[in-house]
């Protein structure tokens, strides 16, 4: 890891290992911490550790998975806290998520006191109760070392964390919580104010509310609130009912009851507090939702068939699910026009988005100094593509204000300040945001923190197509930037990365493959390949095969350090591209895989040929030249995706100098930094030579797989695949004791994809994969 | 001729390759501790020794440079005594013993190791660098056959059903459990100092197997046929060896010899159907030792798989009583090149525990082969 600061956390507890504090404990140790996961002696357990062990049992079990790599299980050391509460002293931040009462807390933390080292930082991940009560009584030496650190579930995926300093909280103990959060944890740090469910639970609590209101007072189904509560308003598509599905029913009246307990008179959710009865109901029956029998959907067995299933708003009886079918959901992917459309999908929308935008701006500044911390809060702990703020910007200007206005409500002061502008705008290259004192301010981002999107603001790229572009992003780096659909590779960003060979090697010292959409890129655009094969254009798809092999050749041997920085998925042709890079800086949250084979061809791309030279140089692999071909094959021909940067690394998609940056928006600056490192007196790597085992080596192959085929595990059509990917990785007709050059492999590897892509069940293949997202199992 | 005995036999706790307690331990460590503590309780004047033969079916990799005679070394025993590493797959041990005995009887010298040594841990089957002959395979594909597919052939041959199958792998587990639990292995296993600490007891065994569980089991190498992960051996790490000397050598030294061996034999059949093995070379054991099947007591008979196990019994017609006491492969294990040292010293030492008069030990060998001890009480 490159982005790290001197951190002086070293070692964690955490105390209370229901989800949240067994997920916190298993991203710490993700990070590579060692973290002492402690709870109760349950009354008569034979195993005092039961609970703490269950959890980490549960943990390696859990999908999706807590670890980013099963080897991280082993650095959570498990105990009780009545025998093991003493190990805390070694401890340099102990996290307390136990469960939500003062009295368990206050009783903790006065144990705590007794055995933690001074100055060990203490925090706590309440969601409900206000620090400044769980501090009441306690020494002032234990309120100095004190913290709210708020994390979301699932911890290791949801990248925001809420911190709550008091008045006598230690700035540097802070400081030191927030750094390590960010950089090991790659966690965004937004600081809250001591107020009733924080930020995002402040917000996310009323909206459910008034969703759920709303939706059966406007008479729609849950399938209609949530078509139109998700994906058009940048909400996970999950919606409303969805999302209380995967919370838990049975915890929202936990979370109302603390909610009216803590929240001042006169918040807009004690007006919008109301029992459903058919929530009630649901609870009552058991529906808990997705981590029990189901909630407001459910998977119903008929006749051996899993039957969708929603719960009906009205009579609280379930029926087979519909899909919404609303006219304003023609209209969806505009926001004004959704909340403008007459039906009850459009009310539904302007009143959902009334209710909650108008709430947010009136909290400001009661729970955040400025629109941007919300706006984050939001996105980064519900996942919303958008912050409230962002939202009212997307409605228009002046849109909320009227519309309250037209219905005789209040409008917000800082609403009303804003009249007809935006809260963001872009000043001189500067992304600005509206304050309440009346005037714009910068967006600052953290010490450290490049994001491409604030040099784009700033500068016209060196070079553009439709689906690439070319940024200096200083210091004599270029960043070659994918924009085309799902970031899919095409003859556009093969040209654009000509280009930037010629551009780089011109005057700068460095290119950086990187973008910030959510992944780096899906693969090869096969819908093009499809095409060109209906028409038998043969010579058409060979040029792209040959032409995208030359270019990451090229790439691979050009004369300056090219380093990639993938985040999200990148797969097949998108893993390719990384696999040519010098080095590679990979964001934890990272998916690599080849994975062609699932339509039907080999890679094509050079990513064969770049995986034999990578297991061939492995010291760690057995002699001889089948361990190479063995473990290349392995993998490729069962489109093994790695579900972590770490677990990349196993395959040696990533390689043992790559690094790996946890916190997604320091990944631009870490991999330039790489770049820039690499840069100093590079030379390009030179051209590999193999040893290939031949056509003994596919016979062996050939074997494995005739094996699968008998067990059901290999298709018909995998066989056919595979037979032609073994023959490409074992070297077509070569001896094992003649060396065999790269471009030989790689006309192999070419051979192979045209081979397949005439076959029908791989045109088959890629059909399925363009119009379901699915592979065909042909 | 001299007469030929087994005087001596041990072995290390047989446990699941990949996820047992003896994979951090290397093949040629395991081997040698188990050839170190046979010497010793055999007694045996180490300077004696002649020769120790190392049966392995993958000797490459840890299990490389001759590894028989890296097992002198290891184990601390007098250079004078040679190595030879002999590879007849899953009859290697047994093949081990037969040259020892041979060796003896032609007056070659008097005192030999057979070792049988296999980490499926750390050795791959088919070892780091399979490259078969593409000729042959596509002439006579069965000479590659897969072992599972062998199974799924016999079983279909002998119409043997998947519930005969589990039947005897349930047996196989109850009656190992029941030796566990009587002590009745303490005498020939040798403790095995790991890095995660001492193994003295096999890790295979399941005591809770029932027909129930097993037909739970999806099939292994067919999706059509009756042959489970249930009715397979699993792979195992293990190693075992057995002491062979000369009658005379043994009484004039006070070895407690444990059988004679009265004949051997190894004979070749289908390579597809490779499980029915041990049919022909039992065969030709038991004429060369004028013997038939019913003067034979104990049978100890390699259950590589269930299916080819009850193809031997039913075509040998053998008394399911007398298999197999203290539990088979597919309970025990199947560590490829030590099984044979195990079944040979196991039926040597059941027919002095038990007081009878003969034993067979036999077993099959992929590529179609089999292979066969006939034993005599002294």
């Amino acid at each position: 890891m490159t982005s790290q600061a001197n951190s002086e956390i070293k070692k964690v507890a955490v105390i209370g290992a229901g989800v949240m504090g067994a997920g916190i404990a298993a991203h710490i140790a993700n990070a590579g911490i060692p973290v002492l996961l402690l709870d109760i002696v349950p009354a008569g357990a034979e195993n005092r550790n039961v609970v703490a062990e269950g959890a980490v049992s549960k943990l390696l079990k859990a999908d999706p998975a807590p670890f980013m790599h099963k080897r991280a299980a082993k650095l959570v050391q498990t105990g009780n806290i009545e025998d093991d509460l003493a190990k805390v002293a070694d401890c340099d931040w102990i996290i307390e998520a136990v469960i939500e009462r003062l009295d368990v807390k206050q009783d903790l933390y006065a144990k705590l006191e007794a055995v933690r080292r001074p100055g060990s930082a203490v925090s706590t991940n309440t969601s409900t109760i206000p620090l400044e009560k769980l501090v009441e009584g306690l020494p002032e030496s234990f309120r100095r070392d004190f913290l709210v650190t708020h994390f979301f579930n699932p911890p290791r995926y949801m990248r925001l964390l809420e911190i709550v300093a008091g008045p006598d909280s230690d700035a540097a103990t802070v400081a030191a919580v927030e750094r390590f959060a960010d950089y090991r944890l790659g966690k965004t740090i937004v600081r809250c104010k001591d107020t009733p469910g924080f930020i995002a639970n402040r917000i996310g609590t009323y909206w459910i509310q008034t969703a759920f209101n709303h939706a059966v007072d406007l008479g729609l189904t849950v399938e209609e609130a949530d078509a139109i509560g998700g994906r058009p308003m940048g909400i996970p598509k999950t919606g409303i009912f969805g999302l209380v599905d995967l919370v838990g029913l049975d915890l929202m009246p936990h979370i109302a009851k603390s909610m009216l307990a803590t929240l001042p008179e006169g918040d807009a959710y004690r007006a919008a507090h109301r029992e459903h009865p058919v929530a009630t109901k649901l609870i009552a029956e058991g529906y808990t939702g997705r981590k029990g029998k189901g909630g407001f959907y459910r998977l119903n067995r008929v006749n051996g068939e899993r039957i969708k299933e929603s719960v009906d708003l009205v009579t609280g009886e379930f029926r087979v699910s519909r899909k919404a079918d609303l006219e304003s959901l023609g209209v969806s992917r505009k926001l004004p026009a959704l909340v403008a459309h007459p039906d009850r999908g459009g009310r539904f929308a302007r009143a959902v988005l009334l209710d909650v935008l108008s709430y947010a701006a009136s909290l400001i500044p009661a729970i955040a100094d400025d629109v941007v911390a919300v706006d984050d809060a939001m996105k980064l702990g519900y996942a919303w593509s958008y912050g409230p703020f962002e939202l009212i910007d997307r409605l228009g200007p002046g849109w909320l204000a009227t519309a309250l206005k037209e219905e005789g409500r209040p409008v917000p002061a800082i609403v009303d300040k804003l009249g007809q502008g935006t809260f963001y705008r872009v000043e001189d290259g500067r992304l600005q945001a509206f304050g309440l004192d009346g005037a714009y301010h910068d967006v600052v981002r953290p010490d450290g923190v490049l994001l491409l999107a604030d040099v784009k603001r700033r500068a016209k790229p060196l070079a553009k197509n439709a689906s690439a572009s070319l940024w200096d992003i200083g210091d004599g780096v270029v960043c070659l930037e994918f924009h085309s659909k799902m970031n899919a590779i095409d003859s556009d960003i093969m040209g654009l990365i000509r280009k930037a060979l010629r551009i780089v090697e011109g005057g700068y010292k460095a290119l950086v493959v990187y973008n910030e959409a959510s992944n780096f890129s899906v693969g090869a655009n096969i819908g093009l390949a499809l095409f060109a094969a209906n028409i038998a254009a043969w010579g058409e798809i060979e040029s792209m095969v040959e032409e995208g092999q030359a270019t990451y050749q090229a790439l691979r041997y050009a004369p300056f350090p090219v380093v990639g920085a993938p985040s999200g998925m990148a797969l097949g042709g998108g893993c390719e591209i990384l696999l040519h890079c010098d080095a590679v800086q990979a964001h934890a949250e990272t998916y690599m895989g080849l994975v062609e084979v699932g339509v039907g061809v080999v890679p094509g791309w050079g990513g064969c040929v770049e995986m034999l030279r990578r297991w061939q140089t492995n010291p760690k692999a057995p002699k001889g030249v089948m361990p190479a071909v063995g473990k290349a094959f392995e993998m490729i021909s069962t489109a093994t995706v790695a579900k972590s940067a770490f677990e990349a690394k196993d395959w040696l998609l990533l390689q043992e100098a790559d690094g790996v940056t946890m916190n997604r928006d320091r990944l631009l600056a870490d991999a330039k930094a790489k770049a820039l490192a690499l840069a100093e007196g590079y030379q390009a790597p030179a051209k590999p030579v193999f040893r290939m085992p031949g056509p003994a080596g596919k016979v062996a192959l050939d074997m494995a797989v005739s094996g699968f085929a008998a067990t059901g595990k290999a298709t018909p059509h995998d066989v056919v695949v595979c037979g032609r990917l073994a023959e490409a990785l074992t070297g077509g007709d070569a001896d094992p004791t003649e060396e065999v050059k790269v471009d030989r492999l790689l006309e192999g590897e070419r051979a192979a994809f045209m081979a397949l892509v005439r076959t029908p069940g791989t045109l088959a293949r890629i059909e399925t994969m363009l119009t379901t997202g699915k592979p065909l199992r042909n | 001729m001299k007469d030929v005995v087994i005087a001596g036999y041990a072995r290390s706790p047989f446990t699941f390759a990949n996820k047992g307690e003896l994979t951090k331990v290397r093949p040629d460590d395991l081997g040698a501790a188990v050839v170190g503590e046979l010497v010793r309780r055999s007694g045996i004047d180490p300077a004696a020794i002649e020769d120790l033969i190392c049966g392995c079916a993958f000797p490459e990799g840890e299990q490389g440079f001759n590894m028989a005679r890296m097992l002198v070394f290891l184990a601390g025993l007098p250079q004078s005594i040679t190595g030879a590493t002999v590879n007849r797959y899953c009859g290697s041990s047994m093949q081990a013993i037969h040259w020892a005995a041979g060796a003896v009887a032609t007056n070659a010298g008097d005192a030999f190791l057979a070792v049988g040594v296999e980490s499926m841990t750390r050795i791959p089957m088919m070892g780091f660098n399979p490259m078969p002959n593409p000729a042959l395979a596509a002439r006579y594909s069965e000479a590659y056959a897969s072992m599972g597919v062998t199974a799924e052939n016999v079983a279909k041959k002998y119409g043997i059903s998947r519930a005969e199958q589990e039947e005897i792998a349930v047996a196989s587990h109850a009656k190992a459990a029941k030796a566990r639990l009587e002590g009745k292995r303490e005498a020939e296993t040798v403790a095995i100092d790991a890095p995660t600490g001492r193994v003295s007891q096999d890790g295979c065994i399941r005591p809770e197997t029932t027909a129930e569980s097993l037909s739970g089991l999806k099939p292994a190498f067919d999706a059509a046929g009756s042959v489970t992960a249930g009715t397979s051996s699993p792979l195992t790490d293990g190693a075992s060896a057995v002491l062979v000397t000369s009658l005379d050598y043994a009484k004039a030294n006070g070895l407690t010899p444990l059988a004679r061996i009265r004949s051997v034999a190894v004979s070749g059949c289908a390579p597809e159907l490779m499980g029915l093995g041990p049919i022909g070379a039992t065969r030709k054991a038991l004429a060369r030792a004028g013997l038939s099947m019913k003067d034979i007591d104990i049978v100890e008979i390699n259950e590589a798989f269930a299916a080819q196990a009850i193809a031997c019994i039913r075509d040998l017609d053998i008394d399911m009583g007398k298999i197999n006491l203290d539990g088979g492969a597919i309970a025990l294990g199947h560590p490829l090149g030590a099984t044979g040292a195990r079944i040979t010293g196991k039926a040597a030492a059941l027919l002095k525990r038990e007081g009878k008069q003969f034993a067979v030990a036999t077993q099959c060998i992929g590529g179609g082969q089999g292979i066969a001890t006939v034993l005599e009480a002294i």
